[in-house]
C-alpha cells in the first residue's frame, strides 16, 4: 500500500509554510538569496532546499490567475534516479518514499540525469558531496506522523493518504466543483505514475510542469544512461572539486575582509 | 472581531476588503476554504492589486487605494434600491427592530447632499478653511416627552434614518463610483448583487474581513462605518458566519488594546479623566450623562461604568484607595481636554523638544511610524531612550542610521534591554476573536534576557524606592501604588505561585473585603476571585484591573485561559469551542448575538443558530447571550445592542467627529481633484500638522500604498533576523504594472527609486500583471505598492517605505494615512 | 500506535474531503526503519506573530529549540502554521546555536558614542529609574495653567504593548499612568 500526497492548487495560498516546515524538520540552513523580480525564492532546489513554491501568473480568457505550485521530489512509482543509481544508494520503498542511503553514495550524480523533475541536488560545497532531496519525511511516517509540509499546510492544499485513495479524492473534488479545476490529475500517469499528485485550476503546461507521457522513468532513464559517456562521472568529480576550492577561497577572503 | 476565526466556516459570502487575509492571516484561509468548499460560500476580494487572497476569490474587484466609501457607499445604494423592489430578499424586521433605521432625526440636521460634502455644524479652522471642527448638536434624534427616541416603523418618514441614508448615497451610482474607484463596472455590479443576494436573505450570512487597508486612511473610521452599515442592512451582525471582523495583526494587539496602552482609554475601555473633572464624581457624572436612557427596554450596559472604574482604582492603589480619598482618583493623570496625545502628535511634540524620555516595549517606530525621516529626526531630541526588545531595532539604534549624519552629534543616552521571546516565558495573549490563550514556557530565555513583566516590576520597585527615599515631584501616585511589597513579596500575596499568576488573578479581580448577600450570607470572602463583572462594586469592596476579563480566572474554574478542551459543545455545532481558552466578555464567542434571533427568540438561521430561546419556561441555548433577558416579544426584555444607550445599532452614528454617515473624500494626496461626489476634497475634520509636506499629482502622479507579506512581520525586527524567512523574502521591493514599467523603461528585478514629497527610497522592481493601471474619471492612473518591513538593522537590510508616507491621520483615531499617497518612480537607485 | 497504523485509512479524513486531517495521522510502513531524528514537541505556545492566535508545540533540548510545529489539538490551526509560524524556532535557535542576532545582555550607548557597552541588570535598572525620576521631577505638571490638579507628565512617552503578554500590558499601563504619562501609545494606533 503506497502512500501519496495530493496537492490541490485551488487550495494553495502560496504562504510557503511547506518550504519552512521542510527546512525546520530537516534542520536545513537558509540560503543567501536575492529578489529576482518575483516572490519565488530560493529559485530552485539545492542541497539545502528540497521543496520550493513557484508563483505563476497565468492569464486565461481575460482572467488573471495567480497559481502557486509546491514542487519537490515526486517519489515516482518507477523512479529514474533509482534505476540509474549503480550502487543502490537510492531505493523505492513499498510504502512510497524514494529514500537515499548516504553511506552507499559515491557522488556520481547519475541520479540527477535520471530525474525528469530536476530534483536530486548535489552538495557542491563539500569535498565529498552527497545527493540531497526530499525524503518524504520517512522518519515521521514511521512514527505515524504526516510529513512536515503536509502537516504545516494551512488550507490542506496538501492531503496525505494511500495513492489509490488520493486519486479517488482528486476525482471527487474535480467532480464536485468542475468549474474550479482543469480536469487533469498530474502524476496519475506521468512517468509511469508518481506518489505526489496534483490537481490545478489551470493546465499544467502553464505551470511549467514537464509534459511527460506514461512511460515509466526507470525504463527511460536506463536508455539515457546507456547513451551517457562513462567519463561523465570523472568529469563531475573534477568539477565539484574545483567548485569547493573556489568557494573555500572566497569564504576565506570574506573572513579576512 | 465581532465573531472569530473558526466562525468564518459558517459564512455564505465572504467579502475581503482592506485586508489580505491569505497573506497576513494565512490560517484564516483554513476556514475560508472550508466555507467555500463545504458551505458553498462565495469569496469576493476587493484590493488595488490581485493578492494571494484575491487568487482564491470567485470575484476579484480592483479598487484604487483610498476609495472604500465610494465603493461600499455604492453597494449600500444598490441594496437600498433592491430592498424597495424586492423586500422579501431582505430581513426587514432586523433593520426596523434592531438598528436605528426607524429613528427620526432632528429636522435641523443637514447632510452631505445638502451641504456639498459636509454635515451641519461645520466651522472652518483658522489656518485653512478646508479643515475645521463640527458642532454635532444637530446630529441627534427626536425624542418623545419621556426622552425615548421617536421612530417611524414604516421607514417612510423623510427624516427617518433609513430615508436619510438613501438620500446620503443617492449620488453613489455605479458609473460615478467606478469612475472614482477605477473598478470595472460589470464586476462592480456583480459584487453588489452577489454580496446582497448571498448574504441578505433571512438565514443567510455574510462576513467582512478587514484590516489596515481599511483603517489607515484620513477617513479610516468612516470606511469601517460604511462596512457596518452594509452589514446592518443585510442583517449580518450577531449571526454565525457574519459580523464585522477586524483581522488584528499582532499576537496581543487585542489584549494590549483591552488593557489600553493608548492615551485615550484606561483598561476595559474606560476613559482617562480630564482636567475638567477634578473629583471622581465629576468624572463619573460626565460619563453617565452620555449613557443615560429613559427607555425601560434599553440595558445601556455602560451604566455600570462606576463599578468598573472604582474596581480599577482599587486594583491599582489597593488599601490606599479609600472612599475618603476618592479611591486615589486624584493620583491619576488628567488629560488636557481636547488635546490629542496619539502617535503623530507625540512625534510632533518630540520634534519640538517637548519629550525628553521614551520607552519602546517591543515596538520599532523608526520603521513603523509614518514619515520616518521626520520621526527618526525627532528621536535625536530625546535625553534618553529605553528600548526593550529581542533585537537591536532601528529605533534603539537610530544613532547608527546611515542617514543620521553620524553618531557624534547625537546626545541621547540609549538603553537596550534584552527581552525574553514568547515561548521563553509564560502568560496570556488575546487573539482577534477575543480568545485569551495561555502560553507556557518551553525554554529558558537566551543569555540574560528577561520577560518584560520582570523588567517592568523591577524598574517600578526601584522608582518607588527612589521616591520613598528622596521624595520628588508629587510622589503619591507612585508611592501609594500597590506595587512594592506586593509584586516582590515572598511569598506572593493572594496565593499566587508566580508573578504572572498574581497579575492574571489581579486582572480578573477579587473581593477586597468580605462581601455579603442581602440575607447576610457571604457572597465572597475577602480575597476570593470574582466570578463575573456583574458582581463588581463601586464602593471599594472589589478590585479588578480590567472588568472585561472578570471570570477569566475564578474560584470554580481556575485560570480559564489555560483551558484546552477542543470539543465544540455548541448544540448546532457552529464551532464556538467554548472550553478552549476563554473569551471576553464572559466567554461570549459571537457578540451582539441577541440580534441573531427574531422577536420571539427563534433564530433567523435554524441550522447554524448562535442562540435560541427554548420555550415559554425556557432559557437561551447556545452561545452566552448578550444579556440573558427574554426575547423582544416577552416581558422584561432588553434591546440587543446593549452597549448603545438607546439599545439600537447605529446606522446613523452621531458619535464620530466627522459625520453621522460616511462620505467619500479623497486621500490627502490624490490624483483626483476635484472628485464628483462633492466639492469637499478631503475629510474636513482631520488635523493638519505639516501643510507643506503634501505632494501634488503634477509632480507625483502615481498612487502608492504599503502592505505586508506573509514572510515578514510588521517593522521586521523579528523576521528580518530569522534566516528561513529572509531566504524567502530577502529584499525590499516595489510592485508595479507591466504598463508602468514599460512607460518608465524599467526591467524586472532592477533597482528603482521611489520619491514622495517627504523622502526617497530604493527597492527592487517586481513587474507584475497583478497591478493594472486604473481608469479614473476617464484618465489613466497608475498605482504601485510596496511592503514596509525593512530598515537598516538585522540580517536583511533595506529602505523603509515609511520614509515616503505622510504625517496625517484619521479624523477620529489619528491612525496614519499609510495606505494612499503619491509618488514618482525612476529607473536606478537613489542618487 | 500500532492500531492507528493499521487503521489509518479510516482516520485519514479523506472521506470528508481532506480538510482537517487529524494531525499525527498514522501511515503504514514496512521493513525499513527510520526512527524520528528528533522530538516533535510537547510544550504548547501561541504564535507571537499575527492575531489569529495559532497554537504551536515546542521541543527543547539543552536550552535550545530543536523543533517547533503546529499544535494538532488547537481548534483554529489544527496543526498547521504559516511560513512565519513555522519559522518560530529561529527566534531562539538558528542552525543548532542561539540566534546570534538576539540581545542577550543589557546594552548602553553613551551620549555622542558610536558603540554599545555591555552592562549588568542592576546598573541598568537603577540608571533608568534615575532618568525617569529626574525627567519627571523636572517636568511634572501638578496643576495646569487654570490651576486644576492634573498630575500629568508630558515629557516621557511610551510605545508598545502588542508584542507583550496581557499580564505585562496590565502591569505596564499601571506603571506608566502612575508616573503620570499621557503619551502612551502602541501598535494599535499605527
Amino acid at each position: 500500500m503506497s502512500r501519496a500526497v495530493l496537492v490541490d492548487l485551488t487550495r494553495c495560498i502560496g504562504c510557503r509554510s511547506c518550504q519552512v516546515a521542510c527546512k525546520s524538520w530537516n534542520d536545513n540552513p537558509a540560503e543567501q538569496t536575492k529578489c529576482l523580480g518575483a516572490y519565488d525564492n530560493p529559485p530552485s532546489f539545492s542541497a539545502d532546499t528540497w521543496t520550493v513554491v513557484q508563483f505563476n501568473e497565468v492569464e486565461q480568457a481575460d482572467r488573471l490567475q495567480w497559481v502557486f505550485a509546491k514542487r519537490q521530489c515526486m517519489h515516482c512509482e518507477h523512479p529514474g534516479c533509482v534505476a540509474v543509481c549503480t550502487v543502490g544508494a537510492l531505493t523505492k520503498t513499498p510504502e512510497g518514499p524514494v529514500v537515499y542511503e548516504a553511506s552507499r553514495c559515491i557522488g556520481c550524480r547519475y541520479c540527477q540525469y535520471g530525474c525528469p523533475f530536476g530534483v536530486p541536488s548535489f552538495e557542491w560545497d563539500k569535498p565529498l558531496g552527497l545527493i540531497r532531496k526530499c525524503t518524504f519525511c520517512v522518519d515521521r511516517a514511521e512514527e505515524g506522523y504526516e510529513t512536515a509540509c503536509v502537516k504545516a499546510c494551512p488550507t490542506d492544499a496538501l492531503t496525505m493518504g494511500t495513492r489509490h485513495e488520493m486519486i479517488s479524492e482528486a476525482h471527487r473534488r474535480i467532480n464536485a466543483r468542475p468549474h474550479k479545476y482543469h480536469g487533469h490529475i498530474y502524476g496519475e500517469k506521468e512517468a509511469g505514475g508518481t506518489s505526489w499528485l496534483y490537481i490545478s485550476p489551470v493546465p499544467f503546461e502553464e505551470l511549467g510542469f514537464p509534459m511527460l507521457d506514461g512511460e515509466p522513468m526507470d525504463y527511460a532513464s536506463s536508455v539515457i544512461m546507456n547513451a551517457t559517456p562513462v567519463t561523465l562521472a570523472a568529469a563531475v568529480g573534477v568539477l565539484s572539486g574545483l567548485y569547493w576550492l573556489t568557494k573555500k577561497k572566497s569564504q576565506a577572503a570574506e573572513e579576512e575582509g | 472581531m465581532t465573531n472569530h476565526w473558526c466562525d468564518l466556516q459558517n459564512s455564505d459570502c465572504i467579502l475581503i476588503i482592506g485586508s489580505n487575509a491569505a497573506e497576513n492571516h494565512p490560517i484564516s484561509f483554513k476556514w475560508v476554504t472550508k466555507a467555500m468548499e463545504e458551505n458553498g460560500a462565495t469569496l469576493i476580494s476587493v484590493d488595488p492589486r490581485l493578492t494571494r487572497s484575491s487568487s482564491k476569490a470567485d470575484i476579484y474587484a480592483a479598487m484604487r487605494s483610498g476609495t472604500d466609501i465610494a465603493f461600499v457607499g455604492g453597494m449600500i445604494r444598490w441594496v437600498l434600491k433592491d430592498m424597495e423592489q424586492n423586500p422579501g430578499r431582505y430581513n426587514m424586521t432586523y433593520v426596523r427592530e434592531y438598528t436605528n433605521a426607524a429613528f427620526l432625526i432632528d429636522p435641523e440636521f443637514k447632510g452631505a447632499p445638502d451641504l456639498d460634502g459636509k454635515f451641519s455644524g461645520f466651522s472652518p479652522g483658522d489656518a485653512d478653511p478646508n479643515f475645521g471642527k463640527y458642532d454635532k448638536s444637530t446630529w441627534t434624534w427626536q425624542k418623545d416627552q419621556n426622552g425615548i427616541p421617536l421612530k417611524d416603523p414604516t421607514l417612510q418618514d423623510p427624516n427617518c434614518v433609513f430615508q436619510l441614508l438613501k438620500k446620503q448615497f443617492e449620488r453613489y451610482d455605479p458609473e460615478t463610483v467606478c469612475g472614482v474607484t477605477g473598478t470595472d463596472l460589470e464586476i462592480y455590479l456583480q459584487v453588489c448583487e452577489t454580496y446582497a443576494h448571498r448574504s441578505g436573505p433571512r438565514g443567510r450570512s455574510g462576513t467582512i474581513m478587514y484590516a489596515m487597508g481599511t483603517t489607515q486612511h484620513t477617513h479610516g473610521t468612516q470606511n469601517i462605518r460604511s462596512y457596518s452599515i452594509l452589514q446592518l442592512l443585510l442583517g449580518n451582525i450577531g449571526v454565525a458566519g457574519g459580523g464585522i471582523n477586524a483581522l488584528r495583526g499582532e499576537a496581543n494587539v487585542q489584549g494590549s488594546t483591552d488593557h489600553c496602552l493608548l492615551y485615550h482609554i484606561l483598561p476595559g475601555y474606560l476613559a482617562p479623566p480630564n482636567a475638567a473633572q477634578p473629583m471622581l464624581q465629576d468624572h463619573l457624572d460626565a460619563k453617565l450623562a452620555g449613557f443615560a436612557t429613559f427607555d425601560p427596554k434599553s440595558a445601556s450596559w455602560w451604566l455600570n461604568y462606576p463599578k468598573y472604574f472604582v474596581s480599577l482604582l482599587k486594583s491599582w492603589y489597593g488599601d490606599n484607595a479609600t472612599e475618603a480619598n476618592d479611591f486615589g482618583y486624584e493620583w491619576l493623570p488628567k488629560l488636557n481636554p481636547g488635546t490629542n496625545y496619539s502617535h503623530i502628535p507625540l512625534f510632533e511634540a518630540m520634534a519640538k523638544g517637548d519629550i525628553k524620555g521614551l520607552f519602546c516595549w517591543g515596538q520599532n517606530p523608526a520603521v513603523g511610524g509614518p514619515n520616518s525621516n521626520a520621526e527618526r529626526g525627532a528621536l535625536k531630541n530625546l535625553d534618553w531612550l529605553v528600548s526593550v526588545d529581542l533585537w537591536e531595532t532601528e529605533t534603539g539604534a537610530f544613532w547608527q542610521d546611515p542617514a543620521a549624519g553620524g553618531a557624534a552629534g547625537i546626545q541621547t543616552e540609549v538603553f537596550a534591554l534584552p527581552a525574553a521571546a514568547a515561548y521563553e516565558k509564560e502568560g496570556s495573549v488575546v487573539n482577534s476573536g477575543r480568545w485569551s490563550q495561555w502560553r507556557w514556557q518551553a525554554v529558558d530565555a537566551l543569555g540574560e534576557a528577561l520577560p518584560d513583566l520582570d523588567i517592568i516590576k523591577e524598574l517600578m520597585v526601584e522608582l518607588v524606592d527612589l521616591y520613598e527615599k528622596d521624595g520628588g515631584a508629587v510622589p503619591d501616585p507612585i508611592t501609594k501604588l500597590r506595587w512594592k511589597g506586593w509584586y516582590d513579596a515572598n511569598p506572593l500575596p493572594r496565593g499566587a505561585d508566580s508573578l504572572v499568576d498574581l497579575v492574571s488573578r489581579e486582572i480578573n479581580g477579587w473581593a477586597e473585603t468580605t462581601i455579603k448577600n442581602d440575607d447576610g450570607s457571604v457572597r465572597y470572602d475577602e480575597g476570593k476571585l470574582m466570578g463575573t463583572f456583574g458582581h463588581l462594586m463601586a464602593d471599594g469592596s472589589t478590585s479588578s484591573s480590567n472588568w472585561l476579563y472578570t471570570q477569566s480566572y475564578n474560584e470554580t474554574d481556575g485560570n480559564r485561559q489555560k483551558w484546552r478542551d477542543n470539543v465544540d459543545y455548541h448544540p448546532a455545532g457552529i464551532g464556538l469551542y467554548s472550553k478552549w481558552s476563554w473569551c471576553w466578555p464572559i466567554n461570549r464567542r459571537i457578540i451582539y448575538n441577541r440580534a441573531s434571533v427574531d422577536l420571539d427568540g427563534n433564530p433567523w438561521d435554524e441550522e447554524d443558530f448562535v442562540i435560541r430561546w427554548t420555550g415559554p419556561e425556557g432559557n437561551w441555548e447556545g452561545d452566552v447571550p448578550d444579556g440573558g433577558w427574554a426575547p423582544m416579544n416577552m416581558e422584561g426584555t432588553r434591546y440587543p445592542f446593549i452597549m448603545k444607550p438607546e439599545g439600537f445599532a447605529h446606522i446613523f452614528g452621531p458619535g464620530r467627529t466627522d459625520g453621522p454617515f460616511p462620505e467619500h473624500y479623497e486621500p490627502m494626496e490624490s490624483p483626483l481633484n476635484p472628485h464628483p461626489f462633492s466639492g469637499t476634497q478631503n475629510n474636513p475634520a482631520i488635523t493638519i500638522w505639516r501643510p507643506d509636506e503634501f505632494g501634488t499629482p503634477d509632480e507625483y502622479p502615481i498612487v502608492a500604498t504599503t502592505y505586508r507579506v506573509t514572510e515578514h512581520w510588521q517593522a521586521g525586527a523579528m523576521t528580518r533576523n530569522m534566516p528561513w524567512l529572509v531566504e524567502l523574502m530577502p529584499e525590499m521591493f516595489i510592485e508595479m504594472s507591466v504598463e508602468l514599467a514599460a512607460e518608465l523603461g524599467i526591467n524586472n528585478a532592477e533597482v528603482v527609486t521611489i520619491e514622495s514629497k517627504r523622502g526617497s527610497i530604493q527597492a527592487a522592481a517586481i513587474i507584475t500583471k497583478r497591478f493594472k493601471p486604473f481608469t479614473i474619471m476617464g484618465k489613466t492612473v497608475h498605482q504601485i505598492g510596496m511592503p514596509w518591513h525593512w530598515g537598516f538593522k538585522g540580517l536583511s537590510v533595506g529602505d523603509s517605505a515609511n520614509k515616503l508616507t505622510p504625517h496625517v491621520g484619521d479624523a477620529n483615531t489619528t491612525i496614519p494615512e499609510y495606505k494612499a499617497f503619491l509618488v514618482r518612480v525612476k529607473k536606478g537607485g537613489v542618487e | 500506535m500500532d492500531l492507528s497504523r493499521r487503521d489509518f485509512l479510516k482516520i485519514s479524513g479523506v472521506a470528508t474531503g481532506g480538510l482537517f486531517l487529524p494531525s499525527g495521522t498514522a501511515l503504514a510502513t514496512g521493513a525499513y526503519s527510520y526512527p524520528l531524528h528528533k522530538p516533535i514537541g510537547e510544550t504548547p505556545t501561541i504564535c507571537c506573530f499575527c492575531g489569529v492566535g495559532c497554537g504551536a508545540i515546542v521541543a527543547a533540548q539543552d536550552g535550545l529549540v530543536v523543533n517547533l510545529e503546529g499544535d494538532p489539538d488547537h481548534p483554529i490551526n489544527r496543526g498547521s502554521l504559516c511560513s512565519k509560524g513555522m519559522a518560530l524556532a529561529q527566534l531562539n535557535t538558528v542552525d543548532g546555536k542561539p540566534n546570534p542576532k538576539r540581545l542577550t545582555k543589557p546594552m548602553y550607548r553613551a551620549p555622542g558614542s558610536d558603540t554599545w557597552q555591555e552592562k549588568d541588570w542592576g546598573w541598568t535598572i537603577s540608571e533608568i529609574a534615575k532618568r525617569v525620576k529626574a525627567t519627571r521631577d523636572e517636568n511634572f505638571i501638578a496643576q495646569d495653567d487654570q490651576g486644576r490638579t492634573v498630575n500629568r507628565l508630558e515629557a516621557i512617552a511610551s510605545f508598545g504593548g502588542a508584542a507583550l503578554d496581557s499580564e505585562e500590558c496590565a502591569l505596564l499601563v499601571k506603571a506608566l499612568r502612575s508616573m503620570g504619562l499621557v503619551y502612551i501609545e502602541h501598535q494599535a494606533r499605527i
